[in-house]
This record gives C-alpha cells, structure tokens and sequence, in this order.
C-alpha cells in the first residue's frame, strides 16, 4: 500500500507553514532556529517523496546532504546565539537591531 | 662602431649633471657652483667641436635612442640627428653657455648675491634644455624640450623673484611664449596624427610624407594636402612666434630683461629666442612646401624687424635697447628664412649669437662699471676708462648695425640680397624686403645711440666718473666674442665670393651638405628645389644686384649710424626724443601693444571665462547636483525599509517571495 504524493507534499506545506509562522513570531533565538529546521525538513521530506514518487535516488542523496548542511548550520546558529547571549544578556532577536542604517 | 656619435648623448647630460650638482652640492662648493657649469659647459664644447669635425669629416647620425611609447600607428622616441645645422647650433650653444658661465663669475658672484647654487643649476639645466632641443631628431622630443627651455627661462628672468617686476615678467615671459607653445602643441598632435610619425629626417619622416601626400594629391579633412601642410606649418610657426618674440607675440623679451644680464644673453644669444628660429630651419624642408607658409614667416619677419627697430630707438636703459634689437634681429632671420634663404637666416642666427652675446656680456660689464645703473642718460664717457669693454663692445655694435667687414653685415646682407631677387619676381615680397631695408636704418641708429650714450662724452654721474673696474673672468669673454663678432663673417662671403667667382661660401656648402656622404632632405639645395621660388635680378645681372643690395644695406646703416653720431656723440648729449612729439609716446608705450593683450584678457578673454564659469556653475552642476539630491531624498526613504531586526527582513523575505510567485504567476498565466 503505498501513499499518494499529494499527503507528502501537504504534509511538508504544512511543516512549512509551522516553521514560516514561528519565524515570523518568535522573539526567542532558540526557538527561531527550531523554526527553521522545521522548514528544512519540510523541504527534506519533499525531496524524498518525490525521489520516490519518480523511482530515482538522487533526491533521497540530497536528503542526506541538506541534513549534514542543517547540522552545520545549528552549530553556526547556535554560536551566534551564544554571543549574542554574551552581548546582550539574552537571546531575544529584537534587541539587537544597531545593524541597520 | 664607437665613433664620435656615441658621445653625443653627453652634450645635453653633462650640464644635467652640471644642474644637479650645481643644485645638490652647490653651497658647499666654491664659486657656488660655477665650476661644475664651467666645467660641464667646457665639455659640451669640446664634444661639440669633435661632432663638427666627424661631420666635417663626412659623416651624420640620425639614430633613435629609446623607445618610450610604442602604439600601432606611431611609436614616439627620443634620439638623435646631428647633421651640419644641429652640428652648427651645438657649438654656438655650448660657446655661448660656456662664455656666459665665465662671465657669471664677475657678474654674480663677485657682486655677493644670495641663491647662486640655484642661479647655476638653473643655467645648467637651461643649456641641456637647449642642447636636448638642438640634437632632437623629432618633433614631439623637440616640443619637450622647447618647453623645458621656456620654464627655464621663466626660472631665470624670476631669479630676483623678491623684487615686484621680476616675477611679474617671468610669469609674462611664460604666459606669452606658453601661448604660442599651444599651437606648437595643436601642430605636433596633428602632424603626427596625419603622418604617423614625428622625425625629421630619413626616409620615413614626417617631410618626406607630407611630400608624396602632396605629389599623390591627397586630401585631409576636407583640405588639399598642400593647405593642409600650410596650417600644419602655420601651427607650429605659433611656437616659434612666441619663442622667437615676433609680432605679435614679442611682449615678454623687453620685460625679460629684469632677469640677471648674463641670463639675458643665453636667452637672447643663443638659448631660448634662438629656438624658434632653429625650428623653422629644423623643419625648413616641411616650409617649403608650402608658399603660403613661407610668406608668411617672410611677412612676420619683415614687420617685427622694422617694428621693433622703430621701438629701440626711444628706449632710454641699454638692456631695453638690446632687448628690441634682439627682436629686430630674429625678425631679420625669419625674414631670410621665410624667402627661402635657409642659409642666409642660418648664418645670421649664428652671427647674432655672436654679437648678442657679446652686446648683452658687454652690458653686462658696463652695468658692473656704472655699480649697477642701467639708465644711459647717466652713463657716458666709459670709453677711456674701460677700453676692454668698449672696443669690444664697439665690435658687437657694429656687427648689429651691420657694418663692413663685421660678421652682422654679411648676413644681412645676405638675408637682405635673398629677399630682393624673390621681390623682384614676386612684387608682394618687396613689401617684406623694404620693411628690412628700412629697419637697417633704424638699427643703425639705436645701436650709434646706445654705444655713443654709454662710452662717448663726458661722464653725467657720480659713477660713470668712477667706474667699478672689472676683472678678468669679465674680458675673456668679451674678447673671444669680439674677435668671434669681427671674424665670424668669413664661413659665407657670399657677396664677394659670387662677385670675384671665389668659392668661398663656406658655410652655404656646410649646409648644403657638400661635405658629408649619405645626407638627403636636409640639404639647402634641396629645400630650394622643393620651394622652387623664382628669383630674378636687377638688370639681369647677379653682380649688379649684388652690388646694389650690399650698397643701400650698408648705406642705411652708416647713414643711421651717421645721425646717431650727430645727434649723440657730443661732450653733453639732450634727449632728442622731445623733437618726435606724439609718435614719442607711442614709440615709449611700445604702440601700446602690452594695453591691447592686456585688454584682450581683460576685456575679451574674461568676460568669455565668466559667460563659461556661469554656464558651468549653473546648467553643468545643477544637472549633477540635480541627479544626486534626487537619489540622496530617494535613498533617504528607502533605507527605513532597513530595520536591524531579524524578524522583518524575514518578513520581507517571505513577502517579496509571495510577490515573485504572484507576479511569475500572473506573467505565466496561470490564473487564466
């Protein structure tokens, strides 16, 4: 029994969504870094789907790929976190805003 | 081969070198730095003698030395040409620089003057200007160092520069000459740009293409060749008016004199008025190609050979009267050249520089006499007490005034000789030979009056009754230039030598090449043949013309000469100037011609500056400002957009995204 690429594709729509929403309202760095991995993912799970949809492995490979690049990404996010905690005694995206005209 | 060509690169560097140690070390040297320049200058002599005599001995060089820009169409160097004009003006530079080298010793140093290391730096480099200019075997290095002479000269007629008038006319001598040196520059840019090349000699110059350019017919921009090569010509000829201080561009040399004497005689002798002329011999063969051209040059000379006598004849300070001679000689010159007598406006180049040099070193002593008076109303009655000076300096006058057997008679009788047989077939060019005819007159009597003011008479200050005596380093020169002012004449006898059908014209076969192998181009026969001008003589008869040329020259000569004694050569000289009434004021005012260019930057040149510095100000900037005040208010609004928080330029991301969708969507159709 196999599932039809239109859940997979609503499925990742929706993560997306989640991810897009707690982008644009979090104030907090950590919970604003989940938000985007919960967008990579969503991509991620396109990818898959629809590298099985087609029968070819390239996408699940890059599925692979955008993890390593995810971890390697919250390892720099979480370092500019950990500064921006030491400048600013807190981790709210907001109140650093001197970069700017 | 290392021959003597080999060493013609030092002529010009050892007063380089001369200039830098003169300028380095010169305050701790003796004599300031004369040495070095004495030195220097004695070496380009020598060196310059041995390239006559290679010359003499057959040779010519025309070697290019550096290449320092290469493009496709035309590569510009610097080399060298000495053939037998360069070979020539070589060594009347490098005599006259060495003589005026000497002469500083009396004139500068012994008067104790401050700034001498740059007084002789600036000599050295003056000369090596000149001499650069001379070997020049293009026209683009020509226009370099023609230049360098004329910010030389500026340097040095603002040696006093703590007085008020010295800076005043050096910048005047740089303006004035920087004028003309415009054109020079327009003409350089367009001859090359038409040719492809600057040299003046060999196969592939600039002479020999504008030749076939003509013989082929040719047409550029819209002009036959041959008027193309008269404005050409005529571009180049605005340098030299200015260098040259023809009319009208002659205003800075009588202002020039406010420089030290000695400069005055390198300028005037042989250094920076003599340039212009050398060019137009230089690049006589590009002239003679053009009629137009020439009479043009012929017309100059004429007018400011008579315009500038008129103006020496009131004069009351001895450099003044010298200045104007200076002008009236170099008009003699163009004259002779402008009527086809290369030789002739040669030879009377070099014997100027002779007795120029001469009159103005000569100058130069009886102002150490008079303790530094200039006035000739308070001179008089030198002669007993300095005959060195005054035989000497009697010799110059009466090579200027032209005077048998003196150098400056053969010469200008030459130029004068040359001129009559072209007028005599071409009416029009008697105008030019009588306005020289007439000048002769007027030379004869300024120079009378001059001489006759400073050594005849009795004393009229307390100076003149007890001369400052001069020293040695003051009458060597005097005299080597003395006997020079007396014997010069003898290279080209000309009259006498047609005359008693000697050959004896020395200097004309010098020019024509009759000595050295391989010379082509550049040969007076061959300028001749390119003019072709006709010539015809009085009664058909070459001696008779002669005879009859030679005789009013003379005549008007003596005959001014005659006046002057008259006039002047009494115990207790008056001015006599009064008698002229009205014409004395315009005489004194130099026919208010500094007014006229005065007037004309003031009244002309200003206002169009003005008219252009409003336009500029007004339209040009305000359409810059315009655009920039436009992108700053727009720039102003846009950069709010830029908050600093994360969040909206997330926002901003996810929005501008959606657009793209949107709009990729609309464009493709797909809510169709």
């Amino acid at each position: 029994m196999t599932v039809g690429i239109e859940y997979y594709v609503l499925l990742s729509a929706a993560l997306f969504c989640i991810g897009l929403f707690g982008v644009l309202t979090r104030r907090n760095a950590l919970m604003f870094l989940m938000s985007v991995e919960i967008m990579l993912n969503a991509a991620n799970i396109n990818l898959i789907a629809f590298a099985f949809y087609h029968g070819n492995l390239s996408g699940q490979v890059f599925a692979l790929f955008t993890m390593a690049l995810a971890a390697a990404e919250v390892a720099v996010g979480l370092g500019i976190i950990l500064v921006l905690y030491r400048n600013f005694r807190d981790v709210d995206v907001t109140v650093p805003s001197a970069m700017r005209w | 081969m290392v021959g003597a060509f080999e060493f013609a690169p030092a002529i010009a560097l050892l007063p380089l070198a001369a200039f830098v140690v003169a300028l380095v070390f010169g305050n701790g040297m003796p004599k300031k730095g004369a040495y070095a320049g004495i030195l220097a200058t004695a070496g380009s002599l020598l060196l310059s003698l041995w390239m006559l005599a290679t010359v003499a001995g057959g040779e010519v060089y025309n070697e290019p030395l550096y290449d320092w820009a290469i493009g496709d169409e035309i590569t510009f160097h610097f080399g060298i040409l000495i053939d037998p004009l360069s070979a020539l003006m070589l060594v009347i530079v490098s005599l006259v620089a060495l003589l005026v080298h000497i002469f500083s010793l009396g004139y500068m140093n012994a008067e104790g003057e401050t700034g001498l290391p740059r007084y002789y730096a600036e000599l050295g480099l003056f000369t090596f200007s000149m001499l650069a200019f001379v070997l020049a075997d293009n026209l683009l290095m020509a226009f370099m160092f023609f230049e360098l002479v004329g910010l030389c000269s500026y340097l040095l007629i603002g040696f006093w520069f703590r007085t008020r008038s010295a800076p005043s006319a050096a910048k005047k001598a740089f303006l004035v000459t920087r004028f003309g040196d415009y054109f020079f520059l327009i003409g350089v840019v367009a001859i090359g740009a038409t040719f492809g090349t600057l040299t003046f000699a060999g196969d592939a110059s600039f002479v020999n293409e504008a030749q076939s350019a003509i013989d082929a017919g040719e047409t550029f921009h819209g002009f036959g060749a041959e008027t193309w090569v008269t404005i050409l010509g005529l571009l180049v000829l605005g340098g030299v008016i200015g260098k040259s201080a023809q009319f009208p561009l002659h205003t800075w040399l009588p202002d020039a004199m406010e420089g030290p004497t000695t400069v005055s005689a390198l300028i005037h002798a042989a250094t920076m008025v003599a340039a212009g002329v050398y060019l137009v011999a230089r690049m006589f063969g590009f002239y003679a190609l053009s009629p137009t051209a020439l009479a043009i040059i012929a017309f100059v000379g004429g007018f400011t050979a008579l315009f500038a006598a008129t103006m020496g004849v009131v004069k009351d300070d001895i450099k003044q009267v010298l200045a104007y001679s200076t002008i009236s000689q170099y008009g003699y010159m163009m004259l002779g050249l402008g009527v086809g007598g290369y030789v002739a406006g040669v030879f009377h180049l070099m014997n100027h520089a002779f007795f120029k040099a001469l009159l103005f070193l000569g100058a130069g002593a009886v102002i150490i006499l008079m303790h530094h008076e200039q006035d000739m109303w308070k001179m008089g009655g030198l002669k007993d007490k300095a005959p060195v000076t005054y035989y000497t300096f009697l010799a110059g006058a009466l090579a200027l005034a032209g005077i048998v057997p003196f150098s400056g008679f053969w010469s200008k009788d030459e130029i004068l000789y040359d001129a009559i047989i072209l007028g005599l077939e071409e009416p029009i060019f008697l105008v030019a030979y009588s306005m020289g005819l007439l000048a002769v007159f007027f030379t004869g009597f300024y120079t009378f009056r001059m001489v006759f003011l400073t050594f005849h008479g009795k004393p009229r200050s307390e100076a003149a009754r007890d001369p400052h005596p001069v020293g040695m380093n003051v009458k060597i020169p005097l005299i080597v230039l003395g006997v020079l002012a007396l014997l010069a004449g003898v290279v080209n006898l000309a009259p006498v030598g047609k005359i008693a059908g000697m050959d004896i014209m020395f200097l004309e076969y010098w020019l024509d090449g009759q000595y050295t192998e391989g010379m082509t181009g550049l040969t007076y026969s061959e300028y001749s043949d390119t003019a072709g001008l006709d010539t015809t003589y009085i009664a058909g008869s070459q001696t008779i013309t002669l005879l009859i040329a030679g005789a009013l020259a003379l005549g008007l000569a003596l005959a001014g000469a005659i006046v002057a004694h008259v006039l002047y050569n009494v115990p207790e000289p008056v001015p006599h100037t009064e008698n002229l009434g009205a014409a004395r004021e315009v005489l004194r005012s130099n026919y208010y011609q500094d007014e006229v260019q005065v007037w004309i930057a003031q009244g002309l040149a200003m206002p169009t500056a003005r008219m252009a510095d409003r336009f500029d100000q007004s339209v040009i900037d305000g359409v810059v400002n315009g655009v920039s005040s436009v992108s700053l208010f727009g720039s102003g609004g846009m950069k709010r957009l830029q908050t600093g928080v994360v969040t909206n330029y997330a926002a901003l991301i996810v929005l501008g995204f959606i657009a793209l969708v949107v709009g990729l969507g609309v464009y493709g159709g797909w809510f169709v």
